[in-house]
């Protein structure tokens, strides 16, 4: 039990019990620590007197804020408002973002790397496409001087003209192999993009699936003449364009059921989706490590996703800004109108005794805790509403807008201080009432 | 006559040529001029004159809170607004209640609240209690000032000004809005406060009020009449 000594520091009953043998050691030496610290950080004086004066004093705060509930509600509103609004136009930006990068997925990455000379109708028609070393991708990837494209991938990509199914018909099939993506040394790492198939198994497409039996393996002969098994990993859905009818395998796989160890005959990468001119940095790139190859870009979709996510980051570039400059003049005024009506109350306080810092802190914290509540809230609004409007309006695909959770400590960091900032000046203007003058009008 | 140095000991209130000027734009005010006033401990005493002759000026510079053009004011021999404006916080905190014709209670806080606003120490807190039983409050502690009466809420501001054990209660016009009855109630609490060793300095227009205290002080056009 602890009691309070003349001097006003804290005792403890257990710390004086000797009776208790070798608990007693165990009671004196942890009852002893806390005391110190108790007694040392916080004197029970000066804890209890700081307190006190502490909870009056935010007590004011949150007592002054019910009383003028309406006033602090539309200074709530504001904060809620600019935090929604921003919260919404960045989760959007991010799910945009995310979505071109899947589609881009999907649609395979946007640069080819190719041995130089490399005919594109010939390489998706016939095979008599050139090869090159599958370790070129490693060496890009570790090359310092090679930053204009990410998510290098290595893929021998072969027609297959005579594959048998169950049923003994024969088909022309694609077959691919992936090397696992390289992650460039010299560039931040970054989520994969790349396709990524497990030695062993395979993954089919959806055309092709519909000539494989379910729980059937997928067997296929090699230019050896043997037999080669591999477990179906997953059926691809529709819509993969050449892989529909294709079969993609880990690269190893493939180069050994080809006799082609080694061999890879395009690096599939992500250039930078901007419209500076980066693809003619990443082919003088690539020619200035590798002389016999070249870089091709696939224009696709991606690039129209793209140009919605540039739109949205111009606009979210203004209307952000915008909303948050207005909230806070709105709040500044009200702060100033506040200031106005609680004259009478700062004169008195000073009159009391209290200091201009104490009269600072009033206002100061009361914006902070608006300013606290209201990015909370709008953090959660924002989600919502990003999530009702980029389903409805920009067609985005629900699984894409997630919450960004990084933001919310931002907005439970920013807005607190934003909106402290914004009364700063009629907390100042507060600190230079005249008390003598407000406290004797009539 | 001449204080003797026991005497000058016993002076807690000291005004020398104290003057003090308003201007607005062109225009200018003499609000204080060449006021020298000795008070000391314990007395009651009573500030009278017209309206605009100087009698809150002159409370509010005793008070800190207003600081003079030219003068000095000494507090138990100290200059009051020698030192840095920190200082003149400290001395108004520890030795200085007002109370003033309009109450002045925070209206969102109860009365309790209200009286705790002006403690800055434990013991002040511990004598709360024994303050609202004296002035009839206790049932109302936890009333907000709009469910009080005017002299309820005159006898929390009394409270307030007074649970520090303020050296010097500075008083203007605290019966104003008051009727007579609880005039005589409040004032009743003040004497009460001035025997117990409290120096009283009201100013009061009612000759009633005036009554209580011992010496009175006449101001006119900022000059103390002889």
């Amino acid at each position: 039990m602890a009691y309070r000594s003349e001097g006003g520091y804290y005792n403890y009953s257990a710390c004086e019990n000797r009776n208790e043998g070798g608990q007693f050691i165990k009671n004196f030496i942890s009852c002893n620590i806390l005391l110190y610290s108790v007694n040392n950080y916080y004197p029970y004086s000066f804890y209890n007197e700081k307190e006190e004066r502490k909870m009056k004093i935010t007590r004011i705060v949150i007592k002054e804020m019910w009383y003028r509930r309406l006033t602090s509600a539309v200074i709530l509103l504001t904060v809620i408002v600019a935090s929604s609004v921003t919260v919404a136009i960045y989760t959007l930006s991010k799910a945009s973002e995310d979505e071109t990068r899947k589609i881009m997925r999907e649609q395979g990455l946007n640069l080819y790397i190719f041995p130089k000379g490399t005919n594109l109708i010939d390489f998706y028609s016939v095979n008599n496409t050139g090869t090159f070393p599958d370790n070129y991708v490693d060496v890009l990837a570790e090359s310092a001087t090679f930053d204009a494209v990410r998510h290098l991938t290595g893929i021998l990509q072969i027609k297959y003209s005579d594959w048998k199914d169950s049923n003994g018909s024969t088909h022309q099939i694609v077959l691919f192999g992936y090397k696992d993506e390289a992650q460039q040394k010299y560039l931040p790492a970054q989520e994969i993009m790349g396709f990524d198939v497990k030695k062993g198994t395979v993954q089919v497409g959806a055309l092709m699936a519909k000539n494989i039996k379910p729980e059937e393996p997928f067997v296929i002969i090699g230019v050896d003449g043997k037999r080669y098994s591999f477990t179906i990993e997953k059926r691809l859905e529709e819509g993969r364009g050449m892989m529909d009818q294709g079969v993609s395998f880990n690269l190893e796989d493939l180069q050994q059921v080809l006799g082609m160890e080694g061999k890879i005959n395009k690096i599939e990468a992500l250039g930078c989706v901007c419209k500076d001119g980066r693809i003619k940095n990443a082919r003088k790139q690539v020619q200035s490590i590798f002389s016999d190859l070249e870089v091709t870009e696939i224009s696709s979709i991606a690039d129209a996703r793209e140009n919605q996510r540039v739109m949205m980051n111009k606009y979210g570039a203004f209307i952000i800004p915008f909303v948050v400059i207005s909230c806070l003049l709105i709040t500044a005024l009200l702060f100033y109108q506040n200031v106005n009506a609680r004259s009478c109350e700062v004169g008195l306080l000073k009159a009391m005794g209290n200091s201009s810092f104490t009269i600072l802190f009033l206002f100061l914290f009361k914006a902070f805790i608006l300013g606290l509540a209201g990015g909370v809230i709008g953090f959660f609004l924002g989600d919502m509403i990003a999530e009702y409007f980029g389903k409805e309006i920009f067609s985005f695909t629900a699984a894409n807008i997630k919450t960004v959770w990084p933001v919310f400590y931002y907005t439970i960091l920013i807005f607190p201080v934003l909106w402290m900032l914004s009364s700063w000046i009629p907390a100042l203007i507060a600190t230079r009432i005249d008390a003598a003058k407000t406290l004797s009008k009539e | 006559m001449p204080h003797t140095a026991h005497q000058k000991y016993l002076i807690m209130i000291e005004l020398t040529k104290i003057a003090k000027v308003y201007r607005k734009g062109t225009e200018e005010f003499q609000a204080l001029q060449d006021l020298s006033i000795k008070i000391e401990k314990g007395d009651f005493v009573a500030v009278t004159g017209a309206s605009g002759a100087g009698k809150s000026t002159m409370l509010n510079v005793i008070g800190g809170l207003i600081k003079p053009d030219s003068g000095t004011i000494k507090f138990n021999g100290k200059d009051i607004y020698y030192h840095n404006s920190r200082e003149t916080v400290e001395y108004r905190k520890r030795n200085v209640g007002f109370m003033f014709q309009q109450f002045h209670l925070m209206p969102y806080l109860t009365v309790l609240e209200n009286i705790k606003l002006a403690c800055f120490e434990n013991d002040q807190l511990n004598n709360i209690e024994r303050f609202l039983e004296k002035c009839s409050l206790s049932p109302l502690k936890n009333k907000y000032p709009h469910e009080l009466s005017v002299g309820e809420k005159q006898r929390t501001a009394f409270v307030r000004a007074i649970i520090t054990n303020p050296k010097i209660l500075l008083a203007d016009e605290p019966t104003g809005n008051l009727d007579p009855e609880n005039s005589r109630i409040l004032m009743t609490l003040v004497e009460d406060h001035h025997k117990k060793g409290g120096t009283v300095i009201l100013v009061s227009h009612d000759p009633l009020t005036s009554q209580y205290a011992n010496s009175s002080i006449l101001l006119e056009k900022g000059r103390l009449k002889k």
